[in-house]
C-alpha cells in the first residue's frame, strides 16, 4: 500500500518517458537494431504487455514466465548467494556474481540478440548465470568465471534458445571447464569460515585452501565427513553446493508455489537413497553410505534446480520419475565405481540426452491403440 | 449417503471461485424487449430419459447464482422439483450436484431426497468445469460422453436452477414464461447486477447505462471461458444465454503491474509476452479430462497436425483452461481447435 502511494505520482511520467524512448527507438531502423532488444527487456521488467486475448478463452492467469523464473532466482539467491557469502566472504561471491551476469547476460546474450537479431532477451540467462559459480570451486579464478557464463549462454543460444535447450546450459559449461582447465576445478576448494563473522572475515572468508571436497576425502581414504557439517555448510564445497539446509528449503518453497516439479528431487533422492542403501547392504563399507551420498557433493543443488529446469527434463509426468530414477542412478554408479569422485552432474547431462527418447517412449505407451 | 472419503470429483480444473471474487448486487430489475418477447419452452425429448441431473453447482463466478432463482426459499424449489419429477419422471434416476460449501441446499437436498433409493445428493467441489456435461455425467454417473454429443442422446437430461423453475411456471402452473434471469458481470460495467430479461431483447439494451463510460470493453456471452465474443450488440437474448460478460480492453501498458494484479486480473490482457513451451506442466495438471495440450503444441509447431490427433485431442472438452494457465502464452485452445 505505502510503495503504491509513493509511485503513483511518478508513474505518468515514467509512462510517457518510456513511451517516448519506445517510439523513437522504433523509428530508426539502425537504432531498433541495436538497442530494440534492451529496450524490450527494460520495457518488459517495468510494464505490463498490452497485447490482448483475441481467442477463447479470453481472460487468462497473471502468471507468466517471467515469475516464474523470477520465482528461481529468489530462491536460489537464498539457497545459496546469502550463506555463500557468509562462509566465504562477499567479495568472492559478489565479484563473481558481477563478472558471470556481466559478461553471460549483458555482453554474450545482448551481442547475440542483436547479431541474431532476437526480438527479446530471455531472462532464462539470469538463472544460468546465477548458477554457473555455484557449481565452480569457491577459489576459481573470475576469468574462469566469465569464460563459463559465457559458454554457457552461447551454448544456449546457438541450440535456439530458452525452450530449446537440449541440456542445461550452466551444467554444460561447467563440463566444458572441466575439459579444458581440469587442474583449476580439482583445487581451489576453501575451509567455509564458521563462527561469528568480523569485518575480515566478512569480506575474505578464511585463507585456508584445502583441496579436499568430502567425497574426494572419501575416495582417498575412506573418511565420511559429519553429517551435520555437511547440512549446514561448515564442509568444503563447490560455492553454491555447500549449504544443503537452505538449498533444501528453498527448494521445497519452490515446490510449494509449482514452479518445480515434485517428482523430480522426489524421484532422484529417493533412488540414490534406495540405490546406495542397496550397495552399502551388499558391499559395506567400499561404497559411501546413503545419507552421505544424498548431502554431499552438488546433489542437493542438481536435485532442487538443475535436474528440475523444466525445458532439460521430459514433459510427460510419468516420465518425470524415470528421468529422476535414472539420475540417481547413474549418480551413484559414478560416484561409486569411477574415478570420478562427484557423478551429479555428468548423470543431469546424461540424462537431458536421453530425455527425449524417454519421452517419446512413454508417449508412444500411452497413446497406443 | 456419502462419507466423507468418497467425494466424487476429477483430476484437474481450477476454482475460478475464489480466483475471481465477484459479488452481485441483489437489484433485479426487468428489461423489456420491444418486440413480441420469445417464450421458454419445454426442451422436447429426443431420446428415452434414463438419468436426470440437476445441476445446482455453477463453478464459474459470473454465473447466474442459485440464490437468484430460490430468493431464499430452497424448500420450495425443491417441492417445484417433486411435482416436476411426479409429473414428468417418475421413474429415473434423479442426481442433485451440489456446491459442497452450500450447506443449506445440501440440507435441503437430503430431505428432499429422503430414503428414496432413485435420488442421490452429490456435493462436489465447485472447481471449474465440473458443471461441463461431460464431466459432469462422468462424475455424477460415471458415464462417458463425447465432447460435442447431446448429453440427451445417451439418456441424460441435465437441468438448471433456472430450467427447473421455468418448467415448473410453464408446465404445471399455466403461466407464459417469457423472461429469464442473467448474471451481468465484469470489469467493463459499473455494477455486477442480475437483470430479468425478456427473451427476445437486444444484448445492447441489456447493457445500456451500464457500462462504464469513456473506455474500451468486450461483450462475451456465458462467460469468458467458454463463451463467445459478440461484437454485434443488437444480437438477441435467447434462453441459452446464462450470463453476459464484459471485460475492461486492457490494450495499453501499465506500469508496475506487479503491485496492481488486482486491478489487472480480469481484464483481457494476456498477462505476460508469449514464448516458447518450458514444459512446465501446468496445462495437463489443470486439464480436467487429462490430456496433455503441450502435446498438441508441439505437434502443431512441427506441421504435424495429424498427429496431435493421436494424442486423444477428440476427448478435449475446449473448456480452456489450458490456454487460462500456460506461463508462455501459448493458444493452446486454438491450436486444438484447428488440429481437431
Ligand atoms: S481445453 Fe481441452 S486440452 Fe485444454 S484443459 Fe480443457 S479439456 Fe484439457
Ligand atoms: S502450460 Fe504452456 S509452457 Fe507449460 S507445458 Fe503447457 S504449453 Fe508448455
Amino acid at each position: 500500500m505505502q510503495i503504491k502511494k509513493f509511485l503513483k505520482p511518478i508513474e505518468p511520467i515514467f509512462n510517457k518517458g518510456l513511451d517516448r524512448v519506445g517510439s523513437i527507438i522504433h523509428a530508426h531502423k539502425k537504432v531498433n537494431f541495436l538497442f530494440g532488444a534492451l529496450f524490450g527487456a527494460f520495457d518488459g521488467l517495468l510494464r505490463s504487455p498490452k497485447e490482448t486475448a483475441q481467442s477463447p478463452p479470453f481472460i487468462r492467469n497473471n502468471y507468466d514466465v517471467k515469475r516464474f523464473m523470477g520465482a528461481v532466482l529468489v530462491a536460489l539467491v537464498i539457497g545459496w548467494v546469502l550463506p555463500a557469502i557468509y562462509f566465504y566472504g562477499w567479495q568472492c561471491v559478489i565479484s563473481k556474481l558481477l563478472v558471470s551476469f556481466i559478461i553471460g547476460v549483458f555482453v554474450v546474450d545482448v551481442l547475440w540478440a542483436i547479431i541474431a537479431r532476437e526480438d527479446h532477451i530471455s531472462e532464462g540467462g539470469f538463472v544460468s548465470c546465477l548458477l554457473v559459480p555455484a557449481i565452480l570451486p569457491p577459489q576459481s579464478p573470475l576469468w574462469l568465471v566469465g569464460l563459463g557464463a559465457a559458454a554457457a549462454i552461447l551454448f544456449r543460444n546457438i541450440l535456439g534458445g530458452v525452450g530449446y535447450n537440449l541440456v542445461n546450459p550452466a551444467l554444460f559449461s561447467r563440463l566444458f571447464l572441466t575439459v579444458c582447465f581440469p587442474a583449476l576445478l580439482v583445487t581451489g576448494y576453501q575451509t567455509p569460515f564458521t563462527g561469528m563473522p568480523d569485518l575480515h572475515t566478512f569480506r575474505y572468508g578464511l585463507d585456508a585452501v584445502t583441496h579436499a571436497t568430502p567425497l574426494t576425502a572419501f575416495k582417498t581414504n575412506g573418511e565420511v565427513a559429519s553429517y551435520l557439517s555437511l547440512l549446514f555448510g561448515t564442509a568444503s564445497g563447490s560455492l553454491g553446493e555447500t549449504c544443503r539446509l537452505a538449498l533444501i528449503l528453498t527448494g521445497l518453497w519452490l515446490i510449494k508455489i509449482k514452479v518445480v516439479n515434485w517428482r523430480l528431487p522426489v524421484s532422484y533422492l529417493g533412488s540414490v537413497f534406495a540405490i546406495s542403501v542397496f550397495f552399502s547392504l551388499t558391499m559395506g563399507k567400499a561404497v559411501a553410505p546413503p545419507i552421505f551420498q544424498i548431502l554431499s557433493g552438488g546433489l542437493i543443488l542438481g536435485a532442487f534446480f538443475m535436474a528440475t529446469d523444466p525445458i532439460t527434463t521430459t514433459y510427460s509426468q510419468k516420465a518425470k520419475w524415470i528421468y529422476g530414477a535414472g539420475c540417481g542412478f547413474i549418480t551413484v554408479l559414478l560416484r561409486d565405481f569411477t574415478t570420478l569422485s562427484e557423478g551429479a552432474m555428468y548423470a543431469i547431462l546424461l540424462m537431458n540426452l536421453v530425455a527425449v527418447p524417454i519421452q517419446s517412449l512413454i508417449v508412444r505407451t500411452r497413446y497406443r491403440r | 449417503m456419502l462419507r466423507k472419503k468418497e467425494i466424487p470429483g476429477f483430476k484437474g480444473g481450477f476454482n475460478l471461485l475464489d480466483t475471481y471474487p465477484l459479488r452481485f448486487f441483489n437489484i433485479i430489475e426487468k428489461v423489456s424487449s420491444d418486440t413480441t418477447p420469445g417464450i421458454f419452452e419445454f426442451p422436447p425429448a429426443t431420446q428415452k430419459i434414463e438419468h436426470v441431473v440437476v445441476n445446482l453447482c455453477p463453478t464459474e463466478p459470473w454465473a447466474l447464482p442459485n440464490w437468484a432463482i430460490f430468493g431464499h426459499r430452497v424448500n420450495v424449489f425443491f417441492n417445484k422439483l417433486k411435482e416436476i419429477r411426479d409429473r414428468f419422471f417418475p421413474a429415473v434416476q434423479y442426481c442433485i450436484a451440489l456446491n459442497n460449501k452450500d450447506i443449506e441446499t445440501i440440507a435441503a437436498a437430503r430431505n428432499f431426497a429422503g430414503s428414496e433409493e432413485r435420488v442421490r445428493v452429490f456435493p462436489l467441489d465447485a472447481k471449474y468445469p465440473q458443471d461441463d456435461s461431460v464431466v459432469l455425467s462422468k462424475v455424477v454417473l460415471g458415464v462417458d460422453i463425447n465432447f460435442g454429443q447431446e448429453a440427451m442422446s445417451r439418456g441424460i437430461f441435465i437441468m438448471d436452477a433456472q430450467t427447473v423453475s421455468a418448467i415448473y411456471d410453464s408446465c404445471i402452473s399455466g403461466n407464459k414464461v417469457d423472461s429469464r434471469f442473467i448474471a451481468v458481470s465484469g470489469t467493463g460495467l459499473k455494477e455486477n447486477e442480475l437483470v430479468q430479461v425478456q427473451l427476445g431483447t437486444p444484448v445492447e439494451k441489456v447493457l445500456s447505462d451500464r457500462v462504464i463510460e469513456g473506455g474500451k470493453y468486450r461483450v462475451f456471452l456465458n462467460g469468458p471461458l467458454r463463451g463467445k465474443e459478440i461484437t454485434d450488440l443488437s444480437y438477441r437474448v435467447n434462453w441459452t444465454i446464462n450470463n453476459i460478460v464484459v471485460l475492461r480492453e486492457q490494450d495499453y501498458k501499465v506500469m508496475f503491474p506487479l503491485f496492481k494484479s488486482e486491478e489487472l486480473m480480469f481484464t483481457t490482457n494476456v498477462h505476460g509476452e508469449v514464448r516458447r513451451c518450458v514444459y512446465c506442466n501446468f496445462c495437463d495438471n489443470i486439464c480436467p479430462v487429462d490430456l496433455e495440450p503441450a502435446l498438441y503444441y508441439h505437434s502443431y509447431q512441427r506441421g504435424e497436425r495429424h498427429k496431435a490427433r493421436l494424442y486423444n485431442l477428440e476427448r478435449c472438452i475446449e473448456c480452456g483452461l489450458c490456454s487460462f494457465v500456460c506461463p508462455s502464452k501459448l493458444e493452446l485452445l486454438k491450436i486444438i481447435r484447428e488440429c481437431k
